[in-house]
């Protein structure tokens, strides 16, 4: 399928009809902004100009009036107060540690559930349609089905605990049942999004490759490090990245379900900086919150630029 | 790998074994969520929980229409999202086809730029386009939701784009050019067809992506509420209505679990060929 060059040039070399090569690349070039220029005006205008304000904000001294708000002058105080505040780092601590723990998780179970959809000889279009019903569901009806499962007195997850003689512990009302009950509503919800992109990358793997490991007396645990693994780099680079960058942006769940309670618990950055532009009004530090986090995102996209890059570069190759 | 399978191990064997178990993982919470909003209130209070409603009830359904305007949320929901659906559509067809197939320079840079725009957090934007938005005097409209949601899926759209076109073979421009088409009939009669596929693809993703997105609908539009934040507002400090919620998150979850349903195809060509292969 990718006997297709991305590029222009063969195809005009081999078609002297069109013109002279070098003029009708330039025609086409033009022809290619006028084509892309209303979408990439649209998503700068939208979210580029915003990015900016937001990170000009935070350097200013913000004064609430009236009618909305206004600028003056230029300060590092909204830093200052946000890189020394304690739920900051909490918020921060809480995020990183969310994150890492629910992707690996998701990829660990996402990966035993492409294994084993692989290997299903009928049926298999059902269960992708089955995974894909979480991955559809509105995040905020996750956050209320959980909540009703956790509740502490008719709620199913405190009769199993109850039935296993761990009694009636107030789930989301102590710190680390909450982050647990909050991490188990999230792996819920995305680890089917995981399994289909690994099955994916499964399916294009050659078979020859197994028979020829299978011929050579590897067991089926070394195939899957020797072969699966590596071959399945790329994928699970991806799904990582894309699971990261989600989970990185927290926000929904503990909401709906926490408030990032109890205490500061479930303090996300995104629930932080929520709460301290729209309901403390703290636009300055808010904005801090804010670009933080984004400058976070944007450090973990520059070190993941390789796994663009191989997905970008495609024609390349 | 010949070897015969017969009498039990056909059906009770590992692979169907472990399938049973991930069918319990995904699809227990769902019947959950289902059977609950059939439940009458004392039989959703019941502990232990009650795990066959008994007796069935349509109430909750009728609450969330009556008593929380579900409907109207419903409403809005779908115009956002539909509006949205096909601005992203129509600019992303045009642009994945100019980054596709077109010798544009600096197409590389744009790409990942892009693709980190797609994966940006919102709470990054939330605050400057709420002021914007203020200013404008457009809060709690639909246009409130309708640009920043397209501007926030295009880029993922064209990217689905632009790698479905890619996979179209260079010569169909070639033969519409000598027939005479210009470039913009090439793109409608002659791309467009084939790029189908990724069209739906790229639909279906920016149509889940704004049917349930919450922190902006959450504070542009409180006063024209869209599902995800009607459902999160319904009940009081002191009650949740959990029969309510329930009925009304299926009547949420139907549109697009059959969407899903009948376009899986494409999502999952989505996830491989737009998105995964490496």
């Amino acid at each position: 399928m990718t006997t297709i060059s991305g590029t222009a040039e063969p195809v005009q070399a081999t078609t002297p009809l069109v013109g002279r090569p070098d003029v009708n690349r330039k025609r086409l070039a033009r022809l290619g902004w006028a084509f892309s220029a209303p979408a990439l005006i649209f998503v700068a205008a939208v979210t580029i100009f915003p990015i900016i304000y937001s990170v000009v904000m935070s350097f200013s001294n913000v004064t609430v009036t009236g009618n909305g708000t206004s600028l003056n002058g230029f300060t590092g105080n909204n830093y200052s107060i946000v890189l020394r505040n304690s739920t900051w780092h909490y918020a921060l601590g809480f995020t990183i540690v969310y994150t890492a723990i629910t992707v690996l998780v998701e990829l660990v179970i996402g990966t035993l559930i492409a294994l084993v959809l692989q290997r299903l000889t009928a049926g298999r279009g059902a269960m992708m349609a089955l995974l894909l019903l979480p991955w559809s569901m509105i995040t905020v009806i996750n956050a209320e089905l959980w909540l009703y499962i956790y509740n502490g007195v008719y709620g199913v997850a405190d009769a199993i605990l109850n039935a296993v003689g761990l009694g009636h512990p107030n789930i989301l009302g102590q710190n680390t049942s909450a982050i647990i009950a909050l991490m188990i509503a999230d792996i819920w919800k995305t680890t089917p999004f995981v399994a289909i992109i690994v099955l994916a990358g499964l399916i294009i793997i050659p078979g020859d490759l197994y028979e020829a490991a299978e011929v050579d007396g590897s067991s089926g645990w070394s195939t899957f490090w020797r072969i699966t693994v590596p071959l399945l780099r790329n994928t699970l680079a991806l799904a990582v990245l894309f699971r990261v960058l989600q989970a990185f942006g927290l926000f929904d769940l503990p909401y709906v379900m926490t408030n990032g309670g109890p205490g500061t618990a479930t303090t996300s950055l995104a629930i932080l900086g929520y709460k301290a532009i729209f309901q403390n009004l703290e636009y300055g530090t808010g904005a801090a919150v804010a670009t933080t986090t984004a400058l976070l995102v944007l450090l973990g996209c520059l070190v993941s630029l390789r796994a663009f890059r191989v997905q970008v570069g495609r024609e390349g190759t | 790998m010949e070897r015969r399978k017969h009498g039990w191990h056909r059906v009770f064997n590992g692979v169907n074994l472990s399938t049973f178990f991930v069918v319990l993982f995904v699809g227990l919470p769902l019947y959950w969520l289902i059977i609950s909003s059939f439940k009458e209130p004392p039989a959703l209070g019941a502990s232990p929980p009650q795990y066959w409603p008994n007796p069935w009830t349509g109430a909750n359904y009728s609450q969330a229409f009556k008593q929380y305007d579900f409907g109207s949320y419903f409403l809005h929901s779908v115009v956002v999202t539909l509006v949205a659906t096909a601005l992203v559509l129509f600019l992303g067809t045009m642009a994945g086809y100019a980054l596709g197939r077109l010798p544009m320079r600096g197409k590389f840079s744009l790409m990942v730029t892009l693709l980190m725009i797609s994966l940006f957090p919102e709470i990054a934007v939330v605050a400057p386009l709420y002021s914007l938005l203020d200013t404008l005097g457009w809060l709690n409209s639909y246009q409130a939701l309708i640009i920043p949601y397209t501007a926030f899926f295009l880029p993922f759209a064209i990217w689905i784009l632009r790698n479905y076109m890619l996979g179209i073979p260079k010569e169909m421009e070639e033969t519409a050019r000598i027939d005479g088409a210009g470039p913009i009939r090439t793109v409608w009669s002659v791309i467009l067809p084939m790029a189908l596929p990724g069209v739906f693809t790229a639909a279906i993703f920016t149509f889940t992506a704004a049917w349930t997105e919450f922190l902006m609908a959450l504070t542009f539009n409180i006063n024209l509420k869209t599902i995800p934040v009607g459902i999160s507002t319904f009940g009081s400090a002191n009650e949740v209505p959990f029969g309510t919620i329930f009925a009304a998150s299926v009547v949420a979850v139907v549109p697009i679990g059959i969407l899903v349903f009948i376009f899986r195809r494409f999502v999952i060509s989505g996830l491989t060929s737009g998105a995964v292969k490496g």
